[in-house]
């Protein structure tokens, strides 16, 4: 039996503004983060993704006050990321009952703090963000602050590599498809998912619950984090927040579907 | 008054917030004087065996959890590692558990490519009439694990919860006022609220 | 507020309103002045058998009102009982609305289930106003600081002029609105402040607020007039002209749309459940439930013991109430003791502040001369 397939709600912030992008731009308002937190909880998702989406760019630190108030509404793991460039930072947000931190810019403009920061807290505490996209001229591109900046050329050797420096899985996001909710790019999730023993958790592109289950199923993720499809509803995109009831999470995750009988 | 042991293994924030929501009044402490009231006690953990047990130790609470628990019978519930220290030993390291019960903590097998640690929700089969789960679905409850040991105890009357990761572990273990959980109850949203509902309550 | 006299205590013989409404009037047989108000009100109604053929009229003014448009109506969505079982009925009658939910920061995960189940099946498209956190927050803030009676007012004003707001911008010319006589019509004076006084909300702000309220929806009396008149945007309440039973709806929209109960009246928001369980009953002496269940009482659906009985029991009872306070706490950035004070500090009456008083006579005079109703919401 292996562990239950992961359906992770991923939501961004900018400073303390609930937001959404398409392909990582026009940001549109969703409300409070405090009260979404609770109704995810309310919704007993089984874990929570929230990155500030604007801290790296501005050079501001983690929030932790804000952090501090949503884990108290989170009953189930919550990641937190988005400006962590620090080992003390990592303390301080581990502290507050935050499950795991993702480390986005700072595993490519910091060198030697993702092996410290594994050394320090253990690799489980630790989510390395891999965000890929398409070059001008053709080929992959990793990229880092929110896809200005090119690291990497090969995502599935940059996933190799943080593997190798002690990330303890990865949120592996493909940018053109983000807030398109036309599905997750299957391939190159299991591209990724084949080359690595940690878990990948497929993000961008889910508009349907059933491009969840594709993700896990069929490319080989873990987990499948998704935004629009848990904050949207119906044809004018109307802020709603839903997550995947148990009747559904049957329907899509079968107990024949799903490897060595998990659960 | 629920008494939570905050004795540096583990961010007992979680915990303490769960009960706010329950509304039962609780506190953390590390002294055993602050401690001494508390009807009922929670010790949490996470990390490594040894750690845990030279703590308790460096805060002289093995004497205070001995006596409040053991001779007093207060009700007493062990999260995780926490759960693992109510053994007499563990694979992991050299020193002696609380040795209430019987047995000892071995590492998780790894059947049907079940990676360790063990991290993440599972499903977890419940025994009946255990006031510790009232009003959850015995077939059909599950937990969040974070762990790469589990308990092994010599005698199969005390086991409560089963698991079935990795070929199967014991998920909680009961004997008498002493209870054990290898999940973590504050991560484990409508489950561990009821749980740890029913520990206030009805434990 | 009228300042409370002590009288002594009196209850109606027939519903359940008593002295804690300190205007309230009893005839010689002790029945009070809001059973003559829902008598009148029900008078004012088509006798039963006319009330089909009205209804009737007042689905194909609707109809044709949104003719070749996409929608002929816009239905106010909260995830509680009357706007969802409006729904479910506007289905049945063949309507075609834009349902428009509006987020003030506040919907409690019921609500939001509720509404996701009721479009889905429904088959209705949705839209939803994202309040300004940060300058709801401020003005409920305000609110509290001014320790007036009803700090629900920014919910209640930014969702009438969301809905007006909604059709304007989508050409629609109906709010189909779930107000009805069976179970809202009882309400004390001095139980509430008129939501839509945007002057006294303005003023309340100016004195209390600490930011500015520029995305926060306030709207005029004046900018009411407007769209009711000029763009000709009309409120239709079909419920009170259809046989509507409050414990009927329930049971049958649960059965055909999944809807959840949660627990009290307009609790869809936590803070209004924080409003109405916590504030109003301990700082103002006031259960609204009273209000509601006299209405029942009134329209013969609960009888007069059973609404005694349910007034017994605990508010707030249920859930977890004291987390509910600590809750509202939190997001609105008070600490325990701050709320301590804001719940010992004396009463103050909104006429403190500024009011439409002024203003409100005239536009309503104004509003009856262009042809329309009486009364304003």
């Amino acid at each position: 039996m292996l562990t239950r397939p992961r359906l992770i709600p991923c939501l961004l912030l900018d400073r303390d503004r609930l937001v959404k992008t398409v392909a990582f731009r026009r940001p549109r308002y969703l409300g409070d983060p405090l009260n979404a937190a609770r109704i995810f909880n309310d919704k007993a998702a089984d874990e929570l993704m929230v990155l500030d989406i604007t801290a790296t760019d501005e050079g501001r630190p983690p929030n932790l006050a804000l952090i501090g108030q949503l884990a108290s509404e989170c009953f189930m793991p919550l990641t937190y990321g988005g400006g962590i460039g620090e080992l003390t930072q990592i303390r301080a947000i581990l502290r507050l009952g935050v499950e795991k931190v993702v480390l986005g810019t700072a595993a490519a403009e910091r060198p030697g703090l993702l092996a410290q920061a594994a050394a320090t807290f253990g690799a489980q505490s630790l989510c390395v963000a891999i965000d890929v996209r398409r070059r001008l001229l053709g080929g992959e591109a990793v990229t880092v602050r929110r896809g200005r900046r090119i690291i990497a050329r090969d995502a599935v050797a940059w996933a190799r590599r943080l593997a190798g420096e002690g990330a303890g899985e990865i949120l592996l996001t493909r940018i053109e498809r983000e807030g398109g909710m036309q599905g997750y790019d299957l391939d190159l999730v299991a591209r990724v998912a084949a080359a690595v023993e940690i878990p990948v958790i497929a993000h961008g592109g889910a508009g349907r619950q059933e491009h969840l289950a594709e993700a896990i199923l069929r490319a080989g993720a873990a987990g499948a984090a998704a935004g629009s499809l848990f904050v949207y509803q119906g044809r004018h995109r109307a802020v709603l927040l839903s997550y995947v009831n148990d009747a559904d999470f049957a329907r899509l995750f079968p107990p024949a579907a799903l490897p060595a009988g998990s659960g | 008054m629920i008494g939570v042991v905050d004795y540096g293994l583990s961010n007992v924030g979680a915990i303490l917030n769960m009960l706010k929501k329950l509304g039962v009044p609780a506190l953390a402490s590390d002294r055993a004087e602050a401690l001494e009231r508390s009807e009922k006690l929670i010790l949490p953990g996470v990390g490594a065996f040894d750690a845990a047990m030279a703590r308790l130790r460096e805060l002289d609470l093995l004497a205070f959890l001995e006596r409040r628990v053991r001779r007093e019978g207060v009700p007493f519930l062990g999260i995780c590692l926490g759960m693992q220290v109510l053994a007499e030993a563990s694979a992991e390291g050299g020193m002696a558990g609380l040795g209430w019960i019987a047995g000892r903590n071995v590492r998780l097998r790894r059947d049907g490519g079940a990676r360790v640690p063990h991290m993440g929700w599972s499903d977890v089969a419940l025994t009946a009439d255990e006031p510790l789960f009232r009003h959850l679905p015995a077939n059909s409850s599950r937990f969040y694990f974070v762990h790469s040991y589990c308990l092994e105890p010599a005698d199969p009357a005390c086991i409560v919860a089963r698991c079935g990761y990795g070929g199967g572990f014991v998920a909680a273990v009961r004997l008498d006022n002493i209870r054990g959980v290898q999940f973590h109850p504050e991560k484990s949203h409508r489950f561990g609220l009821a749980l740890l509902g029913n520990f206030a309550a009805r434990c | 507020m009228t300042s409370a006299v002590a009288r002594p205590y009196q209850v109606c013989v027939r519903c359940v309103m008593d002295t804690s409404d300190p205007a309230i009037a009893f005839d010689e047989r002790g029945v009070c002045n809001h059973c003559r108000g829902y008598d009148a009100a029900l008078a004012r109604l088509p006798p039963p058998g006319e009330r089909p053929a009205a209804l009737a009229s007042l689905l194909d003014r609707i109809r044709r009102r949104g003719r070749g448009r996409d929608y002929d109506c816009v239905l106010g969505l909260s995830g509680g009982v009357d706007s969802t079982f409006l729904a479910l009925k506007a289905k049945q009658w063949g309507l075609r609305p834009l349902a428009v939910h509006f987020d003030s920061g506040w919907n409690s995960e019921i609500a939001v289930g509720n509404i996701e189940r009721t479009v889905k099946r429904l088959g209705f498209d949705l839209i939803t106003e994202v309040c300004d956190w940060p300058e709801m927050r401020d003005l409920q803030r305000a609110y509290l600081k001014a320790s007036v009676l009803d700090a629900d007012v920014p919910q209640d004003h930014a969702f009438i002029a969301v809905l007006f707001r909604a059709a304007a911008r989508a050409g629609i010319g109906t709010i189909l609105s779930g107000h009805n006589l069976q179970t809202e019509l009882v309400l004390p004076d001095d139980w509430v402040h008129a939501p839509g006084d945007w002057i006294n909300l303005r003023a309340i702000h100016r004195a209390h607020g600490q930011a500015p309220l520029r995305r926060f929806p306030v709207m005029s009396l004046f900018e009411r007039l407007w769209r009711e008149r000029v763009q000709g945007i009309r409120f239709e309440r079909p419920l009170s002209l259809i046989d509507y039973d409050q414990k009927t709806a329930m049971a049958e929209i649960a059965a055909e749309l999944g809807w959840v109960y949660y627990g009290g009246k307009h609790w869809e928001s936590v803070f209004t459940r924080f409003f109405q369980t916590y504030y109003l009953p301990r700082k103002f002496g006031i259960d609204k439930r009273r209000a509601h269940l006299a209405n029942l009482v009134a329209a013969g659906q609960v009888t007069r013991d059973q609404a005694l009985a349910e007034l017994g029991r605990n508010l707030g009872a249920g859930d977890e109430p004291a987390d509910v306070a600590n809750y509202v706490r939190k997001k609105l950035g008070f600490d325990e003791e701050e709320l301590a004070r804001i719940m010992a500090a004396p009463r103050r009456s909104h006429h403190g502040f500024a009011t439409w008083d002024g203003y409100r006579r005239p536009l309503l005079r104004l509003r009856r001369l262009l042809g329309g109703e009486t009364r304003a919401a």
